[in-house]
């Protein structure tokens, strides 16, 4: 369950003229992943069968027809599966009623959009010549005279009358710039053109027509371009929804034939033999063995050298496979390293609940996950939302432990129950509530600081855990020697910190004194070295010789003890580090920071629970200040701000949460351990949708 | 005067909580600041690849940690005086 699936390599080794039904064999059976061969004196990468060329050109045709409609096989669930056979006898008549009724369609269409282009572009050209109001047959035609019509950026009529004073000019706002119409005698033409062109002179092409009678024109002609596209795209539409399975399922058979004919591409071939190698899990490896052996191959398992990295297919059972949409986003683990999946199954919806806790926003996200899961269908989306209902479930649990239900019921400093919630009364008046419920009250003084040692706790625990399944991990690659360097000096120095932290905590008594100062006497109090009481130590809680005066007092056995392990992790961390990078490596030493900064960030755990807590109180407090009397006594007004409070808590409780769990994993867990950069198992063949393949066949 | 009407007691009292305050408040600023950057650059990915939500939002709440640790400082700072 924690690592990969065991996998064997093979080879298939076989005839030539076998190929094609061996193909056809591995295709079904989808259990083979494919190594991609290298070439040798003697045997060569094969080439296509012949089929290929001619199916390959149909399914690039077939999926621009698919592109064009839309029809994603992810989103549409399948009513019915088609035959193989009847995919054959269909295909050629198919592809051409395709060709016909969508192909040309969509031709259709592509010409249409590009006269209503066109026409559009006529018709803008036009609106500025309108703008002039003059018919195009004055503009032009002129023997004697030129006629300049075009855009200018500013009234040009200054510098023409420098060249000439006998001339006309309409000139007319059009946006930005001026449209205007010039008449000048023709011999003064190339004069004013250069004067022009200074003013920025854009000529427009003047049509033969009058503007009036063409545009109508235009207009008509587009309107009926846009009936017959609107008519062709009905077509295409109805056709969309008679056919989308069938062409799906088409598709389908074809680019699995493809696929079956470009085997010879990962194959190597002689004359006339050739090898697959690739790798099968071993659980099916009998199986493979038989059928193929059965068809006159022959089957030879290999052994894979260290350099070998077999593909990675997860191994998890039931519903922590939803769950490695998480793992694998950070990274897919290499074939021997530990799959941490399961583990995430467990921890984060744990870690979430911890976090948000709380009967009503639980309920809500359990609710929303079902409902969600009865609308979106495809596979990804059902993961996602099995996490959620994992997620939501455990927010039930701790809300019920933490007394929560949409904010908590009673908060320290504040008497009267009604104040706290809207069911406040309600639930003072129940007899257990008061007598052992909440089990946990994180928002009283004690809860809180019980609940950072709890959650501090749990971060030392991940901590040396992750530590030590790295460990088992660089030991499964390379060995003791190079665990104990890298990984397990680690182990030492993190329980160190895990000592002092313990030291201190029992220096402020929380082994020692009855709550709501700690967890009442855990531990004997005379633990010290130079044998004085935990109330003398309080004073100096982290005794640093030099630094605190009197730092005896509070030198207990936690701080000794921690002495010897991070001694431990000392020297090893130098004897891995100072080979490597020189003296320097000495500095590196600092890192044990990091481990400790790490082991507060899971202090988090409590900070956004607490924060959700103190935000729904405050919406409750509000709503009923403002809704009930004595208050203000504006009911409707109240229960908006109720709603619209909840609803932003909600969010952000699922957000937060959500995002700091997933944090809690990838940064202060996997990196101790999980290094990734495996190959996904993908075998030949595929899952058919659409198609189903008969019996016997 | 003043020193006459705060007792000692109240003075650390006081001082405990303005320094919780700050540890959480600065710390907030600091994160905040990280985030700025981060957040400007996912949203940047994001806008090229929608996958790259998951992600993004995962960077942009790396920082937080910074506030994490104000807030302890804090807690104990209430708890050891407060």
């Amino acid at each position: 369950m924690l690592k990969p699936e065991k996998m064997i390599k093979v080879a298939v080794v076989g005839a030539g003229d076998k190929l094609s039904t061996v193909s056809e064999t591995l295709y079904r059976m989808n259990l083979l992943h494919i190594e991609t061969p290298q070439e040798t004196d003697y045997f060569k990468i094969g080439t296509p069968m012949d089929k290929a060329g001619h199916f390959s050109r149909s399914l690039l045709q077939l999926r621009s027809y698919i592109s064009h409609l839309k029809l994603d096989p992810t989103k549409l669930m399948v009513k019915r599966k088609y035959k193989r056979r009847e995919i054959e006898e269909k295909l050629s008549m198919k592809l051409s009623e395709y060709q016909e009724k969508i192909g040309n369609r969509i031709e259709e269409l592509k010409r249409i959009n590009d006269s209503l282009k066109s026409i559009e572009a006529e018709l803008s050209a036009m609106e500025p010549l309108k703008v002039l109001e003059i018919p195009p047959n004055l503009l032009k035609g002129y023997k004697s005279l030129r006629c300049f019509v075009g855009f200018v950026k500013a009234d040009p009529s200054k510098d023409i009358e420098k060249a000439t004073l006998d001339f006309d000019l309409i000139i007319k706002k059009f946006g930005e710039q001026y449209v205007m119409a010039l008449f000048v005698r023709a011999e003064h033409g190339d004069e004013v053109y250069r004067i022009l062109q200074g003013y920025g002179y854009k000529e427009i092409a003047v049509p033969d027509v009058d503007y009036e009678s063409r545009t109508s024109e235009l207009l008509k002609k587009k309107e009926e371009l846009f009936e017959k596209k609107k008519k062709i795209e009905v077509e295409i539409e109805e056709l969309k929804l008679k056919e989308a399975e069938l062409i799906l399922a088409i598709e389908e058979y074809l680019s699995s034939e493809v696929e079956k004919a470009e085997l010879p591409l990962k194959t190597l071939t002689s004359k006339h033999t050739f090898v697959v190698v690739g790798y099968v899990p071993a659980k099916n490896f009998e199986e493979f063995k038989k059928e193929l052996e059965s068809q006159g191959m022959v089957v030879e398992q290999l052994k894979f050298e260290d350099h070998e990295l077999p593909p990675t297919k997860l191994n998890n059972p039931g519903f922590t496979k939803n769950f490695e949409v998480l793992s694998k986003t950070y990274a897919i683990p290499k074939y021997k390293e530990i799959d941490p999946t399961i583990l995430m199954a467990i921890f984060f919806p744990l870690f979430f609940g911890l976090m948000l806790g709380d009967m009503g926003y639980g309920l809500l996200i359990t609710i929303v996950s079902l409902y969600l899961k009865t609308i979106f269908k495809t596979e990804g989306w059902q993961k996602l939302l099995n996490i959620g209902l994992a997620c939501g479930i455990s927010s039930i649990i701790f809300g019920f432990i933490y007394g929560e239900f949409f904010g908590p019921f009673r908060i320290p400093g504040t008497e009267n129950p009604n104040e706290v919630h809207f069911v406040g009364d309600l639930i003072a008046g129940i007899y257990g509530f008061n007598h052992g419920h909440p089990l946990f009250d994180r928002v009283e003084e004690f809860g809180v600081k019980a609940l950072l040692f709890i959650v501090l706790l749990i971060g030392m625990f991940k901590m040396v855990w992750g530590f030590s399944m790295g460990f088992y991990n660089v030991y499964v690659e390379h060995g003791l020697k190079e665990a104990l360097l890298e990984k397990g000096c680690w182990i030492f120095g993190v329980l160190g910190l895990v000592c002092l932290i313990f030291g201190f905590s029992y220096n402020l008594g929380i082994f020692t004194s009855p709550p709501p100062n700690g967890f009442g006497e855990i531990f004997p109090k005379n633990l010290f070295v130079y044998g004085n009481t935990v109330s003398e130590a309080r004073a100096v809680p982290l005794p640093i010789p030099g630094l605190v005066d009197g730092w005896q007092a509070g030198f207990n056995y936690f701080y000794l003890a921690s002495l010897p392990l991070i001694l431990l992790w000392l020297v090893i961390f130098l004897k891995a580090e100072i080979p490597k990078m020189g003296i320097f490596g000495a500095i590196m030493a600092v890192e044990l920071l990091t481990w400790f900064g790490q082991i507060i960030s899971y202090a988090r755990l409590l900070a956004i629970g607490l924060s959700s807590v103190y935000i729904a109180f405050v919406v409750n407090y509000l709503s009923l200040k403002i809704g009930l009397e004595p208050g203000m006594a504006i009911l409707p007004l109240a229960i908006v701000i109720m709603l619209i409070g909840h609803f932003g808590n909600f969010l952000l409780g699922i957000l937060d949460p959500g995002l700091q769990s997933l944090r809690l994993h990838y940064v202060e867990f996997f990196t101790k351990f999980f290094e990734g950069g495996g190959r996904e198992y993908s075998p030949f063949g595929r899952v058919k949708k659409f198609v189903e393949e008969e019996g016997g066949e | 005067m003043v020193e006459a009407m705060i007792s000692d007691e109240a003075f650390i009292k006081g001082c405990a909580a303005i320094g919780a305050g700050l540890a959480v408040g600065l710390a907030g600023i600091g994160a905040g600041a990280g985030e700025s950057g981060i957040g400007a650059a996912a949203v940047g990915a994001i806008a090229e690849d929608r996958g790259f939500l998951g992600l993004g939002l995962l960077f942009t709440v790396i920082p937080e940690t910074i506030v994490i640790f104000g807030l302890v400082i804090s807690f104990i700072l209430m708890f050891a005086y407060g």
